[in-house]
This record gives C-alpha cells, structure tokens and sequence, in this order.
C-alpha cells in the first residue's frame, strides 16, 4: 500500500493521481486559513504582532520534519539501498531551507517589536540558524561530487551526521534559559494556547505541509526525469 | 597478533611524522603568526586582551588545526595503502579509530606546547591556562574526530576545496561553546567538562562509522 514511497514509477502513478485534487484542497485550505488568522482575536499584550505565530509556528514545525522526513530516508536509502530515497533527499532539501529561512525572517521580524532587537543569541535561535547552514551545506553537497552515488551517499552520511541538531533544537528551550518561550501547543498535557488561536494555527499548519507536499511532489517528478535523462 | 599491527601501524605513522615534521612546524608557526596579527589588529590594551583571550585562541587553534586536514587520508589514498591495511584483518572502522588516535598524538598534542607560551602573551590567569590546557586535551580529540569525518568525505572531491572545512568548523560549534564557557562557570566547572567528555565520546563513536562508510565508497567508486 505505502510502496508509492519507494517506488519512483508507483510514485508517479500516485502522484498523478493526487496532484490536481491535492492542488484544490490546500488552496482551499489556505484561503479558510487565511481568513480564520484574519478574524483571530488579538493579544491582549502583544497586539496585531501575534499574527506573525500563524506563519512563524508552522514554518519552524515543518523545517524540523523536513530534516526528520530526510533523516529517515537516508537510513532506509543507505540500511537498504533504495536509490529512490536519494532523490527525495535532493529534492527536499532546499525546500527545508526555504522553511527554516521563513521561520528565521517572521522570528527577527516577531521579536524587533516585543523583544527590542532583531537577533539574540539564544539556544533556540543559534540552534535553528545552524539548522539553516547545514540544509545549504547539504544542497551544496549535492552540487560537489562528479560520480552520483558518492554523491548521494555522502549526503545521506552528512544527513545522519546533522540529524544530532534535531534533538538540541527540540530541547533547547528547557534545556536552557531562554529568551524564546517554551514550548506550548506540543505539550504532552493540555496545549496552554487558547483554542480561538490554536485552531487558526492547526489550520496553517495544514495548508503549509500541503503546500511543501505539493512542491515536494513536482520537485521529485523532476529529479526522476533528470535520472531518467529526459531532462 | 592485533597488537603486532596496531604496532607496525604506529611505527609507519611515527615514520611518516617524522619525514614531513616541518609541515607541522608550520602549522604551528601559523597559530602563532595568526596570534600575532590578533593582536596588533586589536591594539595592546592588557585588560582587553585579559578578556578576550581565551575566545581567540580557541578560534585560532581550530583555524589553524584545520589547515592540515586535506592530508588526513589523502596519502594513504592515493598510494592504496588502505585497501591493503584492509586485506591485512583491520576493519575499516578500526584502521579510522587507530588515525585519528596517531592524528590525535601527532599533530595535536606539539600544539599543547605552544599553548602556554600564547597565553603568556595575552597575560591569562593561572587558573585560565589550567583550564585552556584541560580542554584542549578533550577538544583536540573532537577536532581529531571532526578531521577524520571531513577528510574522508572529501576525497574524491576535486572541486569544491573549502567544503571540509566548513564541515568542521559547523560541527566544532558545541565544541567552542563548551571550552569557553568553562572559564566563566565557576561552580559548573565539573558539569560542564562531563559534557565535553560526553561530546567527545558521541563523536568516538559516530567518526569510524561514518569515515569508514565514506572510504569504502571512495574506493568503490576511484
């Protein structure tokens, strides 16, 4: 059932499907989001500020799946040599990096006006900047090695390497004292956001992962068609 | 009959040491000049420099330990000497954690020396040398590990030369906050060197791994 996975011509199939439906619905879901952060209440301290969360928030989760997803996939494409897995890391990479560098942009933007100042050098900020230049080292790995495979597999290897960030990333904020606030709609308890601003949040969450899904899908097509040599 | 190999292994490694010594040398003319340079940029103020010393020597020393990494494995590459080590009953892995060990005693610990006499220069505490010295036996065994993953990533790489060592400079991040941070932490002093232990050790263990899958694939594909 889930061979579509690790199947590029499955995939394929798969992918025909689902594209246009998939294409609908995300924009669809986005444009409800969209109005949902529209008519959210504002904070009460925080003001018109707190709508950056609503672009902020989501970016920051899918970054780190993003590298969760690669991660995965470079232990199946090295443990059990699929080849396949090498092409989904190729062509998700930069679109983690565009995430994280989103996540970066709306956070500096989110704290020039509530914490005075567009950088900190906090845990959880140095942390997700490393994050950053380790997707841009492995989109530059990507372009280094004549030969494909030591390509690949070099990268996969790096991947595995930078995967010990994740963890650092996750835990910082309770690790450390920091300016960046804990952790609060992933708490193993009851979420400590209110739900007038947790269901817009979900609902961007949403429509971002469908949007780097729908990406990521004619990301892949293309990177099957340049191993097949039609491009 | 291991140990007889882990012998004749450190006494080609001695030999090699010995017959290119001059490159280490300037290595660590190199950390000193760099010292120099510092400090004429930053001018002579004494409680300046008090202050900012320790930070610019770790930087210098991890600039500078990386100017040698090109050759980590890159002789015994091209001269295949690996491939035979391997035939001759050491793993891969093993042949990887014994390299960066003779990395470790031969190109890291002549720095050890010099580092005292650069603290002279900056006018560093007594304790501040101490602890410059405790750290820099710990952290030159990460910069070994660091070393030993870059260059073996790398050799096949012949276009895009400054990529290792950006690779060791990102993972030496937790390296230098930890290393630096021990001077400043008075009652954290034990909890802090465990965690540089503890790094070291994650990378002990993670380094022969992944040099050794790297130089398989080099091989594979030379």
């Amino acid at each position: 059932m889930f061979k579509f996975l690790i199947n590029p011509s499955r995939f394929n199939k798969f992918a025909d499907i689902i594209f246009k439906p998939l294409a609908v619905i995300s924009s669809l879901i986005l444009i409800v989001g969209l109005f949902l952060v529209y008519f959210s209440p504002l904070d009460y301290q925080q003001g018109l500020t707190v709508k950056i969360m609503y672009v902020h928030v989501p970016s920051a989760w899918l970054a780190l799946l993003t590298y969760a997803i690669m991660t995965i996939y470079s232990i199946i494409g090295l443990a059990f040599k699929i080849p396949f897995s090498f092409v989904i890391n190729k062509a998700i990479a930069p679109i983690g990096a565009v995430f994280t560098l989103l996540c970066l942009i709306s956070g500096s933007m989110w704290g020039k006006p509530m914490w005075g100042t567009w950088w900190v050098w906090d845990a959880r900020l140095t942390s997700v900047a490393i994050l950053f230049i380790v997707y841009l080292l492995i989109i530059f790995l990507n372009h280094t090695f004549e030969n494909r495979d030591v390509r690949e597999k070099t990268t996969a290897i790096f991947i595995l390497i930078g995967s010990i960030n994740l963890p650092i990333i996750k835990f910082s904020v309770d690790w450390w004292n920091t300016l960046h606030q804990p952790a609060s709609v992933s708490k193993l308890s009851s979420p400590s956001i209110d739900l007038s601003m947790l269901q817009p949040l979900l609902v961007m969450t949403l429509a971002f992962s469908l949007i780097g899904i729908i990406t990521a899908i004619l990301r892949i097509k293309a990177e099957i068609l340049i191993r097949k040599k039609y491009l | 009959m291991i140990t007889k190999k882990i012998f004749l292994f450190y006494k080609r490694e001695s030999k090699l040491f010995y017959s290119n010594i001059v490159d280490l040398f300037s290595n660590i003319l190199f950390f000193f000049l760099s010292v120099f340079v510092f400090i004429f940029a930053l001018g002579t103020d004494e409680q300046l420099l008090k202050t900012i010393g320790i930070g610019i020597i770790w930087s210098l020393l991890l600039l500078s330990s990386t100017l040698s990494l090109r050759k980590f494995y890159e002789e015994d590459f091209k001269i295949e000497i690996l491939p035979i080590m391997h035939m001759g009953g050491m793993s891969y892995e093993l042949i990887v954690f014994l390299k960066i060990l003779s990395h470790f005693i031969f190109v890291q610990i002549p720095f050890l020396v010099s580092l005292p006499i650069v603290s002279i220069f900056f006018n560093l505490p007594t304790n501040e040398i101490y602890n410059l010295v405790l750290t820099f036996i710990i952290g030159s065994l990460i910069l070994s590990c660091l070393g030993s993953i870059s260059a073996s990533m790398n050799l096949l790489n012949k276009t895009n030369f400054s990529i290792g060592s950006v690779i060791v400079l990102l993972f030496s991040i937790p390296l230098i906050i930890f290393s630096v941070g021990i001077n400043n932490a008075d009652n954290d002093f034990n909890s802090l060197l465990n965690l540089l232990i503890g790094i070291a050790l994650i990378f002990l263990g993670v380094a022969p791994w992944s040099s050794a899958a790297c130089i398989r694939l080099a091989l594979n594909n030379k």
